[in-house]
């Protein structure tokens, strides 16, 4: 595998829900970082491993721990982070533990962190609801929707396809159930998070409370907001040319600084 | 045969356009839709007619929902402590406490030992794992449910057995000085039911001695279940499983004729309603195996649920009939399965009083009569389903039952 040494790291920590592994927005970023998408134990085949211990882990800070000790990236030149929905969570636990490996950190609609009252809730049910309301509240148009990983959909599904479905559901109640989507801790700490960071949010995400992500920047001490219109809870995917822009200026001031 | 009358304590007056705008009458439904002038009647009326089966030589079966018009049974124990209070002869089946769903295992513990003190001794403790749409009003975690139901019944285990306080520091549970007060009547523990299907639960329950129960189950699916109990057992070292190591829930209305019978005992469908469920409560993500939860999907799990009235009758899921017919189609599930415990859901839905105790009062007269003895002398008895006269592989999968 050629490594381009002249080209800066981009690590991309993808959603649970959907996945697309050669999403538009990524295609261009690959283009001028060299880009990597971690997988997660859980999620995509990535079952029987680590003696399935990862089974016991319940939280994404568990997830945070595992790719620290693991991934090849986590030594060299800090690497420029990008985290969308529940990737975005684990990059903020990935911030916390180990800012020094950040370049840059990206946050995509990020779950992770409570910010409203106790009566609101923060993050809609994605365990509880079923395919088509995902889509109308992930999706500014339903009809872009895309890489949605969830049994019984599409209907025409195998077996074994749902087996792997409902296997990532359960990767996913493992980690999120409670409480729901978002870490305690990490709400106590978020403040902390000293790095240069995006957060992106389409004007359409129904997924998370309204005003979630600007919020967060707001909590984040160098943070910036860009909403994204158009675009649901997956902006690189619904308006990939819009989130590239948004990267590329942001990047810019990154390294300009 | 031991009889149990069992009750879920419907409230039947949600209005259906209600029902179907939330999906069923369990878990999603606003309360608002609750009468509590109606509701207490339905409770007296229900207390009631425990009374009398009990005064009539039945035994008596108290579970618990949450958030569910179709059960106003909030806590197992507390329903127990309410029969008890009502009644002085039958044994109170509490089938059971979701373990998984009690944050605390401990208060489990006390809160059996007292009804068994109460009611010198008259308990047994069933413990369940929880229906699947549970899972929501308890927000305990599905993908962990199988774990905290082992990890809270050890813990209650060694409540009850150790004799000095002790240290739990679980995976799930952790308490620092456990030491409960009171005891168990029935020394070292009241008898300990288990219902439930899946293989990892049948042969846990049979290694450990307790009583499985069976709900809803086709017969041929019923005795295969209990056959891996009883191999389970018997490669644990244990004895040879009898029929007070068996139970079986049915469906269940007699009358002097069989139309009449059929007539009223439709009502008890109510208890098979599904609802339109999403399909993230009908499988919580977790709660079964990837395997299991795409039979669900499919419709193979559960698929009592689909069956006709008529069906259910003919398979003696629903023992609906005349006491004649009734008491041959438990001696045929006696002989097919090697049962010694049948508990009667006697009352669902809109179903009157007046329906249920004439039920009860036949089913006592003319049908207890003629089941009384059966398992009694189980030893002697010609049954395929002995150890010794059981020499066919056991299906694994066990399909039909409604949990």
């Amino acid at each position: 595998m050629p490594i381009t040494t002249q080209r800066d790291r981009l690590v991309f920590f993808h959603d649970v829900d959907v996945i697309d592994r050669a999403p538009g927005a990524l295609g261009r970023l690959a283009e001028e970082f060299e880009v990597t998408v971690p997988a997660y134990p859980g999620f995509e085949g990535q079952f029987d491993v680590l003696d399935r211990g990862w089974e016991g882990w319940e939280s994404a800070a568990d997830l945070a721990h595992h790719i620290r000790r693991s991934e090849r990236w986590m030594s060299g030149d800090p690497v420029h982070l990008v985290g969308a929905g529940f990737g975005g969570w684990v990059a903020l636990e990935l911030a916390l533990l180990a800012p020094e490996r950040l370049a840059s950190l990206v946050l995509v609609a990020p779950y992770g962190v409570k910010l409203f009252s106790r009566m609101d809730r923060d993050f809609e049910d994605v365990l509880l609801l079923d395919a088509d309301e995902q889509i109308t509240l992930g999706w500014a148009d339903p009809d872009r929707c895309h890489g949605l990983r969830m049994p019984g959909y599409p209907a025409d599904l195998s077996d074994e396809e749902n087996e792997v479905a409902f296997a990532e559901r359960e990767t996913i109640a493992r980690y999120a159930w409670k409480p729901f989507m978002h870490s305690r801790q990490l709400t106590r700490w978020v403040h902390t998070i000293d790095v240069p960071t995006l957060v992106v949010a389409g004007d359409a995400d129904r997924l998370l409370h309204a005003g979630h992500s600007r919020l967060l920047a707001e909590r984040l001490p160098r943070a910036t907001y860009v909403e994204i219109p158009d675009a649901g809870h997956y902006p690189y995917l619904e308006q990939p040319e819009l989130f590239h822009d948004a990267l590329g200026d942001f990047y810019a001031q990154v390294k300009g600084a | 045969m031991h009889l149990y009358h069992f009750s879920e304590m419907p409230y039947p007056y949600v209005p259906p356009e209600a029902e179907e705008a939330h999906g069923g009458l369990k878990y999603f439904l606003p309360n608002r839709y609750y009468d509590p002038v109606r509701g207490h009647d339905l409770y007296q009326r229900y207390l009631d007619e425990y009374e009398l089966a009990d005064e009539l030589g039945f035994n008596l079966m108290v579970n618990e929902h949450h958030q569910s018009a179709a059960t106003l049974h909030v806590s197992a124990t507390l329903s127990a402590a309410a029969v008890i209070s009502r009644t002085r002869h039958g044994r109170v089946l509490v089938l059971g406490t979701p373990l998984p769903h009690r944050s605390n295992p401990v208060r489990v513990a006390e809160e059996i030992a007292f009804l068994d003190n109460l009611s010198g001794g008259r308990i047994n403790c069933g413990f369940v794992r929880g229906v699947q749409g549970e899972t929501y009003p308890s927000n305990e975690n599905p993908a962990r449910n199988m774990d905290m139901f082992f990890e809270a019944h050890d813990l209650i285990r060694e409540a009850w057995l150790q004799r000095d306080i002790f240290n739990w520091e679980g995976e799930h549970y952790q308490y620092r000085y456990v030491s409960v007060w009171p005891r168990p009547y029935q020394q070292p523990m009241p008898p300990i039911w288990v219902s439930g299907t899946t293989q990892r639960l049948v042969e846990w329950t049979a290694e450990h001695g307790y009583t499985l129960c069976n709900l809803l189950g086709a017969y041929d699916d019923t005795a295969n279940s209990f056959r891996l109990y009883r191999r389970a057992a018997m490669a644990a070292g244990l004895a040879e499983p009898g029929p007070d190591n068996f139970a079986y829930l049915s469906l269940c209305h007699v009358a002097e004729t069989e139309e009449k019978a059929r007539e009223i005992g439709r009502k008890l469908l109510f208890y098979l309603k599904a609802g339109k469920q999403r399909l993230g409560a009908a499988i919580p993500p977790g709660y079964s195996s990837p395997a299991a939860a795409v039979a669900a999907m499919r419709g193979t799990l559960g698929a009592v649920r689909k069956h006709s009235f008529e069906e259910l009758i003919e398979e003696g899921i629903a023992l609906v009939g005349t006491p004649d017919q009734v008491a041959a189609k438990i001696t045929a599930l006696y002989e097919r399965t090697g049962v010694g415990h049948l508990i009667l859901m006697n009352q669902a839905g809109e179903m009157t009083s007046n329906e249920v105790r004439d039920s009860l009062l036949l089913l006592h007269k003319e049908v207890m009569p003629q089941v009384a003895d059966l398992g009694r002398d189980w030893k002697e008895d010609d049954t395929s389903w002995r150890v010794d006269n059981d020499d066919q592989p056991v299906t694994p999968v066990l399909a039909s039952a409604v949990s």
